[in-house]
């Protein structure tokens, strides 16, 4: 009997909180750190009577975020009602575009275990509100087995995108790389800042498994994952326990689990799930957007980091895996075009971002934004190495005395005591006369002829070497001392 | 009888509401006699036609994205007699 | 001649002219709330002991008192939709309507009573009790807006507001004798309204004369951004005109109604009107509406059930009404809320509204409703081609003793086809006096195209002309 195999169906279920200063449906702050439920209103609280209002900044950043996945516009898009029972839903219901979505129909590239690209389908973005935060916990502080849990009504109404990909996923390492880059293109669009662990991006998966001889487990949805880390282990261990299941004979139930963090497992969710149907939001009109404005938001859309990438390898014959770390956060790919803008040879720009700029933000946990030498001074630095008027061991000196100091280029030569372009000419002769005036024995000894190996004019040029602190060319040295002592 | 009361009292139960005996027994001759009453629709062919709209095409207006925080937001929190110090507090979600 | 006896343009010229006082008409009113309330009991919340003063001295509603139902949110005062379930609720904001009110200096007296969470058409059906028919007391004054019209017709004030979702203005306004407007579905806006059917529901009010309903519609027809329902190029013009008339106009009989049988005052008022109406040179015509007189209420009460269901899912104790401390879970929490606050048709309309949105059920009702919803708009848009106005009854019947009740609620249901097929369709729908038949007024109603509300109460304007005016109901006092 061939052993079994057992291919992973995967698709994911993102939430990301949109960038916007206001709730979804109301003008209530989104500040994150404003004190519970002072963020609070008739409409996000649910008050009886209240109505709706769509905040225009959402439905711009919900295309802007589908645009960067590459999906497309709909021009009309509906909101529904999507009804449970928990008192972090002020209404009972929340109101979602669920199938009728404002945007549709994209994808973005992974690598597969073979390392080839491969295209993971993006079913929708589509709108909706979040619920309200729930901590639980014991008066005492503990979490297991508190008695009470407590609500605060700032996060109820906050713009969220659910972006639902087709179950093109076949490993827990695909569903990170999606998720990463998902990641990141958000942040490019400018659409969110996916901060996970402020909570503004959350991951679902519905995970089953394909068996060699002809069966198919059941899809199971797991929830609570909030780390890419998360993602990986829960999709891993999901993998597992139902391949354990169909290994012997037995069935996947279609169910939801929660992911465990804590103890590495998932669990199955004891709420029964709800498969009502949604009914129409009776309160807001369809969602109309037109042409108008999605060429609007196409020419906001900034060059997302593949296509930026790709540009970087081939005009400007940037290595690809440097062009993929400097295409990460597009402000460090902006850092690093600003180099270039400012005159810097690309591929000599972009290793120093690489490795300097990047080390420097690194030790100092900053971000490129915080970082106070200027791209444009960098660019005047990465020059002067190229013409020779610095060696590299002088750039890197001047490079670290700029970030240390906050000082400008040229004061961090002059600070340090440097000579650009190195000591030669007169300052070279100078320095070679009084070394010779200051040796007159050893001048005696070679214009003697006693010096047959050399040995002495070596001393000599090893010590005007020395007195230019290793800032002249040593051929130049030995050539000029050989000549003065004749 | 389309329903009958273990179904109505289920679909009570997910609605959070128990029923007593009676309210039970009125809801199953309501909703049997309600869902009779729907039938009448199974007379219409409605396969082409859409989902009522108005007639105007409405359209969604949008709101600016512009703060404008609710003043009386104590009002709100007065109103509940759940408030906890500055939280609303209820009993602990066993579901998870 | 007492204050309370006149109508509110009297009550904006009298004092305009200096002929008595805002306090003056107060303390009328007041008497005559007192002398009658405990007959008709309209009121849920009083506040004229401690009467809010309208914020604008120069509004042109400035000294007028009046009332809301009790589904209009008004800050700081108890607002119960009649149910036990919201409890003392204080809302900390005003419903646009009366807010606009309010800006054009109207002074509140109470919130009035009505059928809970306006689910009904006797205003019986209230946690506060029913009100009384100020005709005769023994009747019910018609629901859900009850308060409202009964406050209208024992003059207690000149005007009030209610709201319509399948006739809770008109046929309270016709089994008390006063006019009721349900205007086009959005344009008077919905903020602070608390829902019922929201795609049908619509805030209207009650007055003694057609120019009375004029001057409201005048102040409450605003554009609102708070409602997304509320939208429109500009505010409708709702000036009233003492020479209007309806020569040319062409007013239709719905054919499939004659086939429908009406007690006797009402066929006669019918006749009346259609006469009426002639002799001022409209022409009588007749339109078919086959799919509203067979699937109207069905189609109705299924959309109006459905989104009832999730508009009532936001009452579990949390953040505002009644509560229970101490349940051992949130789900027991809910449940001992929602089960006790709630009466027992709300009960009923929430177990349909979830059975017919259920996954397996939700294709052939609520999505088959929505579908037939847009075969009644269409059949209306096809009437109202071939006619300007569509003259038809409010009920069948007149106002029923208090306490009977019908064993079985569909056939109750049935007897809404009358005014229910108007919000399906968004229509604005006036319901109109047309005299007495003994001690009980006999209303009938008038629909137009949507968005003719002016032309519509214009054509009221000729209708009271030759009907003539209500008058002051007695209240039940002798």
């Amino acid at each position: 009997m061939p052993e079994l195999t057992f291919t992973p169906v995967i698709g994911i279920e993102i939430h990301i909180r949109l960038k916007t200063d206001t709730k979804i449906f109301c003008s209530c702050s989104t500040n994150p750190n404003d004190p519970p439920n002072t963020n609070i209103c008739p409409v996000c609280m649910g008050l009886p009577g209240s109505l709706p209002r769509l905040n225009h900044t959402v439905v711009e950043k919900g295309m802007l975020a589908g645009m960067a996945l590459n999906c497309t516009v709909q021009p009309r898009s509906l909101f529904f009602r999507k009804s449970y029972f928990y008192p972090d839903l002020p209404k009972g219901y929340q109101i979602s575009q669920c199938d009728l979505p404002v945007v549709a129909d994209g994808y973005i590239e992974v690598h597969d275990a073979e390392g080839r690209l491969k295209k993971i389908r993006v079913n929708h973005l589509h709108l909706e509100e979040d619920a309200a935060a729930m901590h639980h916990s014991a008066s005492d502080g503990r979490l297991e087995g508190a008695s009470t849990s407590y609500v605060d009504y700032n996060r109820a109404g906050m713009p969220l995108g659910e972006i639902v990909s087709e179950p093109d996923i076949s490993s827990a390492q695909e569903a990170v790389e999606y998720a990463m880059n998902l990641q990141r293109r958000v942040r490019y669009a400018g659409a969110s800042d996916a901060d996970l662990d402020k909570g503004m991006m959350r991951f679902d998966a519905n995970v089953s498994l394909k068996c060699s001889d002809g069966r198919w487990g059941r899809k199971v949805e797991v929830k609570n994952m909030n780390s890419f880390r998360a993602l990986e282990r829960a999709i891993e261990y999901e993998i597992k326990r139902q391949k354990k299941i169909l290994l012997s004979g037995g069935e996947v139930l279609q169910e939801t689990r929660h992911w465990n963090d804590a103890k590495g497992v998932t669990t199955a969710s004891r709420v029964k799930e709800f498969y009502r149907k949604f009914i129409v939001e009776p309160d807001l009109p369809p969602l109309v957007v037109g042409q108008e404005w999605i060429d609007k938001v196409t020419a906001m859309m900034p060059e997302m980091p593949d296509v930026k990438a790709n540009r970087y390898v081939k005009d400007m014959n940037i290595p690809r895996e440097v062009a993929e770390v400097l295409t990460d956060d597009k402000n460090l790919a902006a850092y690093f075009e600003a180099c270039v803008s400012a005159g810097a040879n690309p591929v000599r720009a972009a290793n120093w971002v690489r490795t300097e700029v990047l080390r420097v933000l690194n030790e100092r946990g900053q971000k490129i934004a915080d970082f106070t030498v200027r791209p444009e001074v960098l660019a005047g630095l990465v020059g002067r190495v190229d013409d020779g008027k610095l060696s590299t061991t002088q750039g890197k000196e001047v490079f670290d005395y700029m970030c240390a100091n906050g000082a400008g280029l040229d004061d961090a030569v002059r600070a340090l005591g440097i000579t650009e372009g190195g000591i030669a000419g007169n300052a070279l002769a100078d320095i070679i006369a009084s070394v010779i005036t200051a040796n007159p024995d050893v001048l005696e000894e070679i214009r003697s002829g006693k010096d047959k190996k050399g040995k002495k004019l070596k001393f000599l040029q090893g010590l005007v070497m020395k007195e230019t602190k290793g800032q002249a060319k040593p051929q130049e040295v030995a050539e000029a001392v050989a000549e003065a002592v004749k | 009888m389309k329903l009958n009361s273990e179904e109505v009292n289920e679909i009570a139960l997910e609605s959070r509401l128990v029923l007593t005996e009676q309210e039970l027994a009125g809801a199953v001759r309501y909703i049997n006699n309600f869902l009779n009453m729907l039938d009448r629709f199974k007379e219409l062919d409605l396969k082409d036609v859409e989902p009522f709209s108005f007639a105007e095409a409405l359209e969604c207006p949008l709101r600016d994205d512009e703060v404008i925080p609710f003043t009386n937001t104590q009002a709100i929190l007065d109103e509940s007699e759940h408030v906890d110090g500055s939280y609303f507090k209820v009993p602990r979600i066993m579901e998870e | 001649m007492e204050l309370y006896e006149l109508n509110l343009w009297m009550l904006i010229e009298g004092l305009k002219a200096g002929k008595f006082t805002p306090s003056e008409i107060f303390t009328s009113c007041k008497k005559r709330i007192d002398q009658c309330e405990e007959n008709i009991h309209a009121f849920i919340t009083r506040t004229d002991d401690n009467p809010q003063p309208g914020s604008n001295p120069d509004g042109i509603f400035s000294g007028i008192p009046t009332v809301l139902k009790d589904n209009l949110c008004t800050t700081g005062i108890r607002t119960t939709a009649a149910s036990k379930i919201l409890g003392n609720w204080k809302p900390p904001y005003d419903a646009t309507a009366w807010k606009y009110l309010k800006d054009a200096g109207a002074v509140l007296m109470g919130k009035v009573n009505m059928d809970e969470f306006a689910m009904g058409n006797t205003c019986g059906n209230s946690a506060f009790g029913p009100t009384h028919n100020p005709n005769d007391i023994s009747r019910v004054p018609g629901g859900s807006s009850g308060g409202s019209a009964a406050a209208v017709s024992a003059g207690y004030v000149p005007f009030s507001l209610g709201s319509d979702t399948g006739g809770s203005i008109r046929q309270p306004a016709s089994f008390c004798g006063v006019y009721g407007l349900k205007p086009t579905y959005g344009m008077v806006s919905r903020y602070g309204l608390i829902s019922y059917g929201s795609s049908l529901d619509q805030i209207g009010p009650f007055a003694r004369t057609i120019r009375d309903l004029q001057l409201v519609m005048s102040v409450i027809a605003r554009h609102d951004p708070m409602d997304s329902s509320c939208f429109r190029e500009k505010n409708p013009d709702f000036t009233h005109h003492e020479d209007v008339s309806l020569k040319g106009k062409r007013v239709a009989l719905v054919k499939e109604f004659q086939d429908f049988t009406l007690d006797a005052p009402i066929s006669k008022a019918m006749n009346r009107t259609c006469s009426v109406l002639e002799a001022e040179g409209a022409v009588l015509t007749e339109v078919s509406l086959p799919v509203v007189a067979r699937y109207a209420v069905a189609c109705y009460y299924a959309l109006a059930m459905s989104e009832a269901h999730t508009n009532l899912e936001r009452y579990d104790g949390v953040r505002l009404g009644y509560t229970v401390k101490d349940a051992a879970g949130v789900k027991e929490m809910f449940e001992a809320v929602r089960s006790y606050g709630f009466g027992s048709e709300v009960k009923s309309r929430i177990i349909a509204g979830t059975c017919l949105t259920e996954p397996s059920r939700c294709d052939e009702y609520y999505v088959a409703a929505t579908k037939v919803r847009t075969l009644i708009a269409q059949e209306f848009a096809r009437a109202f081609g071939e006619a300007d106005f569509i003259l038809q009854p409010v009920t069948p019947s007149l106002p029923g003793k208090i306490g009977e009740v019908d064993e079985d609620e569909m056939k109750g249901y049935e007897t809404d086809l009358y005014t229910l097929p108007v919000n399906l369709a968004g229509l604005p729908g006036l319901s109109f006096f047309t005299g007495y038949s003994g001690e009980l007024p006999v209303g009938l109603q008038l629909i137009g195209p949507r968005w003719s509300d002016p032309a519509l109460l214009d054509a009221g304007t000729v209708l009271e002309r030759q009907l003539g005016s209500p008058r002051i109901a007695n209240g039940g006092v002798k």
